[in-house]
């Protein structure tokens, strides 16, 4: 059992005393992310993941499971703590009823992101079973990243995306920005519709 | 007398105890300035509350965070000075900064990611000077001291008073203080040479190391800012301060280096170290970077310190430690090979025999394999055409690892049981040398070598152009691999010299090594080098090489540069 929030009150209370203060700036939500329609066509390739045990990449988007993917760095300092945080709470919040479901984050840096790094790092998020870590060669990483639009040339420029694959068909929810889990949970549902 | 009075009650306060002797009163929220630095660097670095109890907030709106996932060093970084990732631009919250109006010229970090919408520009930036009143509102509630609400990825801390009192009084504190070897006018660094180092190898590092930085300036387009007075007007004209590099000579045994570097840091005090050079473990400098917290970026060693915590000392790469790892990886991925293969490690029990064994023996057990049984030789034993067919017989079907050098490196073409063997003879390229390229052409593709470097036909052409650079600039070429290294220093050193302008804080030195782009593009010595937040070893891998058949082979790639 992680050691998050102990108590609804404190959660409630830090969203509460948040809210107050948006009312009391009179600030307008303003929506930090954008989110599109694409279709993608995976490569061919057999990527690692955190117990070392070979996966190729095709055998993970099977029919009948949405998956969604983030693209991610251990020791990154300021986007991907963020998003794997929402991850952490995305599967705190799924119920029988959202469905088959799984996660996948792709490592950006394959050299220094070992099997044992990636296990670590998953721990350290509280992930449970159906939230994998791959790794791989940087040229399958890179085939990988530029069929899913995320490459940069440098991990230092990379930016935060997360991508829901539906269910049924080659369909994928395209989500560029910074967002809350209330946020992916409703592009989840959209992606499942 | 009343100088040496001010330096005993200067003394005293800087060490926590009053001036009569007794311990000093409490300051901070019940606790000496001293604790309270230590609580509050705990909560910033860690996200431990005093408690011990992990600090608890929320980001984007809804996701609880707890303790050491997202703390303020991670975005703000060890100095404070922020960072830019992606579409989020984190400001300085320095001592000085945060309790001054945040305006142009204050050091702001630039977006990094492509131009949106969503990257918040300066001027959204822009804030007047914070209180405390004012830090605790926005660490609480994200509402900053111009009253409008900063981005939901700053958490929202659950902080009571006292803690909050702490954490503050920690900020006012953070990078506040001018470092050691820095002046207004030179940033001091040193470089560390050991007394048994070949003097080629000495002139090889020592010689373009002393021709960068007495050529060093800043880029041109950082030097029409400062001339175009931006930096004046950001008061960080010091950005055009010299760089002086002192030598500082060790001698004698190990064990006497922790005080002679003592000695030249008390005599001169230096901001880093870069470079160096030495045949043996750099860990006695290593120890004592991490004691003053000095930097020390890419000395020159096959024998760097293994550590994931350690702080200070920015490695090339793992060095020998890095091929005995390799191998083991290498051979565990042999699906032709039953799981249960017994592997014989021989090497000497010099340096180099015990870190290449000792890496592939933890890499290999860690993979889930019964030990390798070890062959260690002592220094004057001789290898004999018996040891080898004692060997042969002992382990007919076990693969052979060879951690020794050229002159102990049996001759193949006459090895006894050879064919019993599995197929896999394993040897180091920085062990063999030069002795590589004559084995016996038939054997050549059961010989397996560890090679941690760029392929010789793949950085041909950057070394000859680095090569001609060097000559043109009338630096001396005495040992070119090394002269490479140390290009490889300066690729890396360059943008965070002129990025630091005025603030010259070490942690801040190392964030911008951290940060700075992958270095691939020309890969003279390594396929890669990079970094990240804690990364301490730039190069992260070593080919497993065979060689071509024929009078003149070349070295042909069988493994990935990284193999998981």
């Amino acid at each position: 059992m992680p050691p998050i929030i102990k108590s609804c009150a404190t959660i409630l209370s830090i969203i509460l005393v948040s809210l107050c203060v948006i009312s009391n700036a009179g600030a307008e939500a303003k929506q930090n992310y954008t989110s599109t329609f694409e279709r993608y066509e995976l490569p061919d390739v057999v990527l690692i993941n955190q117990d070392g045990v070979k996966v190729p990449l095709q055998n993970i988007f099977s029919p009948g499971t949405t998956v969604l993917v983030d693209f991610v760095y251990t020791t990154c300092t300021t986007i991907c703590p963020v998003l794997s945080a929402n991850f952490t709470n995305f599967q705190r919040k799924i119920t029988p009823d959202s469905g088959r479901v799984r996660l996948v984050s792709i490592s950006i840096d394959p050299e220094y992101d070992t099997p044992k790094a990636m296990k670590a790092y998953l721990k350290r998020y509280y992930a449970k079973p159906g939230w994998d870590f791959l790794t791989g060669s940087r040229q399958d990483i890179d085939k990988v990243l530029k069929a899913l639009k995320a490459f940069t040339q440098n991990k230092m420029n990379h930016f935060p995306l997360i991508l829901v694959k539906s269910p049924a068909e080659n369909r994928w929810i395209r989500i560029y920005g910074l967002i809350g889990t209330a946020e992916l949970m409703k592009e989840y549902e959209k992606a499942r519709q | 007398m009343f100088f040496a009075l001010a330096l005993i009650v200067l003394f005293c306060t800087t060490h926590g105890i009053a001036a009569s002797g007794t311990p000093e009163p409490a300051l901070i929220a019940g606790v000496t300035s001293g604790e309270a630095l230590r609580l509050g660097e705990q909560m910033y670095r860690e996200g431990v509350l005093p408690s011990g109890e992990q600090m608890q907030s929320i980001v984007q709106g809804d996701i609880p965070v707890v303790g050491g996932n997202f703390t303020c060093t991670n975005c703000h970084q060890r100095s404070g000075f922020g960072s830019a990732e992606g579409l989020v631009r984190t400001t300085p919250i320095d001592g000085t900064r945060l309790f001054l109006p945040l305006s142009k010229f204050k050091g702001i970090p630039v977006a990094k990611s492509r131009r949106s919408a969503m990257i918040q520009n300066d001027e959204e930036l822009y804030r007047p000077a914070y209180t405390d009143e004012t830090l605790a509102r926005v660490m609480r509630t994200g509402e900053d001291s111009k009253g409008r609400q900063i981005s939901d990825t700053m958490p929202k801390y659950l902080l009571d008073g006292r803690d909050m009192e702490i954490l503050i009084y920690y900020l006012k504190n953070l990078s506040s203080v001018q470092e050691p070897g820095v002046t207004d006018e030179t940033l001091h660094l040193a470089t560390v040479i050991t007394d048994e180092v070949p003097k080629e190898d000495r002139e090889a590092m020592l010689g373009p190391l002393q021709f960068y930085i007495s050529n060093w300036r800043l880029s041109r387009q950082m030097e029409r800012s400062a001339r175009s007075g931006a930096y004046l007007q950001e008061g960080t004209a010091q950005a055009l301060r010299a760089v002086s590099l002192t030598v500082w000579d060790l001698k004698g045994p190990a064990e006497s280096w922790q005080t002679q570097l003592e000695e030249y840091y008390r005599k001169g005090p230096v901001f880093a170290l870069v470079g160096g050079i030495t045949t043996g473990e750099w860990a006695p400098i290593h120890r004592f970077c991490e004691k003053h917290k000095i930097p020390s970026v890419f000395p020159i060693t096959d024998f760097p310190v293994i550590s994931d915590t350690d702080w200070y000392t920015l490695y090339l790469s793992k060095g020998l430690y890095q091929e005995g790892e390799t191998a083991a990886r290498f051979l565990h991925g042999r699906d032709e090979l039953s799981r249960e293969v017994s592997v014989v490690q021989v090497f000497r029990k010099d340096r180099a025999g015990l870190a290449l064994s000792k890496y592939f023996q933890e890499t290999w057990q860690g993979l889930g394999h019964k030990a390798a049984q070890d062959h260690a030789l002592a220094g004057n034993e001789t290898l004999t055409a018996d040891f080898w067919k004692r060997l042969a017989f002992e382990h007919k079907n076990a693969v052979l690892v060879l951690w020794l050098t050229a002159k102990d490196f049996p001759d193949l073409a006459n090895f006894p049981g050879q064919k019993n063997q599995t197929g896999f003879i394993f040897a180091s390229s920085s062990l063999l040398g030069k002795r590589l390229y004559t084995l016996p052409d038939k054997e050549r593709k059961s010989v397996y070598i560890t090679y941690p470097y760029s392929l010789p036909r793949e950085a041909r052409v950057y070394r000859e152009n680095i090569a001609a650079s060097l000559k043109n600039n009338k630096v001396p070429i005495t040992n070119l691999d090394i002269e490479l290294k140390m290009y490889s220093l300066f690729s890396m050193l360059s943008g965070p010299l002129g990025r630091m302008r005025s603030y010259a804080y070490r942690d801040y030195f190392i964030e911008l090594l951290e940060a700075t782009p992958d270095l691939s593009v020309v890969p003279v010595t390594y396929p890669r080098l990079s970094f990240g937040s804690g990364q301490r070893y730039a190069s992260k891998g070593c080919y497993i090489v065979q060689l071509t058949e024929g009078p003149n082979p070349e070295l042909v790639k069988k493994s990935e540069w990284v193999i998981h």
